[in-house]
This record gives C-alpha cells, sequence and structure tokens, in this order.
C-alpha cells in the first residue's frame, strides 16, 4: 500500500475519532448531528483508502441519515433513569473495553486467509448480495422496513395524541 | 509511511470504545442512542481492514459487503430507536 493511501487513512481516521468523541461529549444537540457528520465524512475517507469506495459511498449516505436524525428538534429528550454511579461504571467498562481491544490489535497480525469470492467490483458485489447472500440482504430490508415504519407509526400516534 | 492491520484494529478499537462511552454516559437517552452508530462503524472498519489484508492482492468483497449491512442497519436502528424514545418522552 503506498504513502498516498496511508497518509489518506490516518487522516480520515482522526477526523472520524474527533467527530466520533464530538458526539459523546458534546452537549448541543445540533453540534452533536453535525459530529455525526464529521464521523460519516472520516468513515468514507477510511474505507476509501481501504480501496473499498462502494461502501464509502453507502457509509456517507447512512451517516449523513443519522446526523439529521441526531440533530432533529422533533425528537424530545428523555431522561435515563440509571443513577450516576451506574454511567461511572459504564464509562470505566468502555475504558477497559478499549483496553482490551487495543490489546487485541497488537496481535491482528494473525489473520491469515483467503477469499475465492471473484474479482472487486459493485457489479461482483450485488451478485453477492442478491445471491450469494440473499437471505441476508432480505433480513436487513425487513429490519430497514421495520425501522422506518416503526418510527412513521410512532410518529403518527404522537401527533394524534397532541 | 505504511498501513498495516494493527492500525485499522486500533481505529476501530477507538471508534467502538467511544461509542460504548457516549451509550453509557449520557443521560439522555436519545443522545446515548448516537453511540450505537459509532460502535457499528467500528465494526465496519475492522470488517473492510481484515478483507482488505487478510485478501491482500485479491479481492475483498465479504468484509466490505458486511461494512455496508452494518451502515444500512446502524441508520435503520438509530431511527427505530429515536421514535421509540420520543414516544417515550411524551408521557
Amino acid at each position: 500500500m503506498d504513502s498516498l493511501h496511508a497518509i489518506g487513512f490516518y487522516v480520515s481516521s482522526g477526523v472520524s475519532l474527533a467527530g466520533a468523541l464530538g458526539v459523546a461529549l458534546l452537549g448541543n444537540r445540533d453540534v452533536r448531528g453535525a459530529s455525526m457528520a464529521v464521523v460519516g465524512v472520516g468513515l468514507a475517507g477510511v474505507y476509501l483508502s481501504l480501496s473499498a469506495g462502494f461502501v464509502a459511498a453507502v457509509a456517507l449516505v447512512c451517516y449523513a441519515g443519522c446526523a439529521l436524525l441526531v440533530a432533529s428538534p422533533l425528537y424530545r429528550p428523555m431522561a435515563s433513569v440509571v443513577g450516576s454511579r451506574w454511567r461511572q461504571v459504564g464509562a470505566i467498562g468502555a475504558a477497559a473495553l478499549l483496553a482490551v481491544l487495543a490489546y487485541s490489535a497488537f496481535r491482528g497480525e494473525f489473520v491469515h486467509a483467503n477469499f475465492y469470492g471473484g474479482a472487486f467490483g459493485v457489479a461482483n458485489l450485488g451478485r453477492l448480495f442478491f445471491a450469494h447472500d440473499a437471505l441476508s440482504t432480505e433480513a436487513l430490508a425487513v429490519l430497514v422496513l421495520v425501522a422506518f415504519a416503526g418510527a412513521t407509526a410512532v410518529w403518527r400516534v404522537r401527533e394524534r395524541t397532541r | 509511511m505504511s498501513l498495516s492491520l494493527v492500525a485499522v484494529f486500533f481505529v476501530a478499537a477507538g471508534l467502538i470504545a467511544v461509542g460504548a462511552f457516549a451509550a453509557a454516559w449520557r443521560r439522555d437517552m436519545t443522545a446515548a442512542l448516537a453511540g450505537v452508530p459509532l460502535m457499528f462503524a467500528g465494526a465496519g472498519v475492522a470488517f473492510a481492514g481484515v478483507a482488505r489484508f487478510a485478501a491482500a492482492g485479491g479481492p475483498q468483497l465479504f468484509g466490505q459487503e458486511f461494512a455496508v449491512v452494518l451502515a444500512v442497519a446502524a441508520a435503520a436502528l438509530l431511527a427505530l430507536g429515536l421514535g421509540i424514545a420520543g414516544r417515550e418522552g411524551q408521557r
């Protein structure tokens, strides 16, 4: 892999991690949405530097949608019933998770696998989606349908009760 | 400057940990839900990285396929979760 790809990867990963920290730490809803969009842009750059252009386009669209959802004023804030002690335990658990995953990353050179799926390209990716792994594609489509139909139904009920 | 699978795993670990931190730390449920797409993004980066480096010199389709699935599932789950949280917040 040439140095241009490597520089693109490191810059994009820095952008995505900075955006993720913004999502986690910033208080304003609009700024959180903008941070989610930054995560999407950085993620697309990471995928591009890993030679995954189609995934980059899909991630850009999906995370733009996530940013709009996070920044939307239509969702009212809902206070969690979890106490501050459990939140602190969760934060410590996240730090422990980072330590475990970082240790696993040091052992990341274990991967020695071969893939025999055909040449790279959007057409071959489509063949995988709609032929080889059609069942998982159907399951994902059902999940998306349930998610958006559920969100729409919830929204309609809420509008009716106003 | 070179890029290795370890660097990809570090970025994935960072995204997953920050997402878990956001989900655990935020008091507002709608803000905590925003941590879920971050964790999915980390998993997608790990899948794409493993596919890229494990299939060096060959095709990298399977990891990319799973990364697409994770990105779409993240958006769908966030929409459903925010809808349910908004509904609960009305009470």
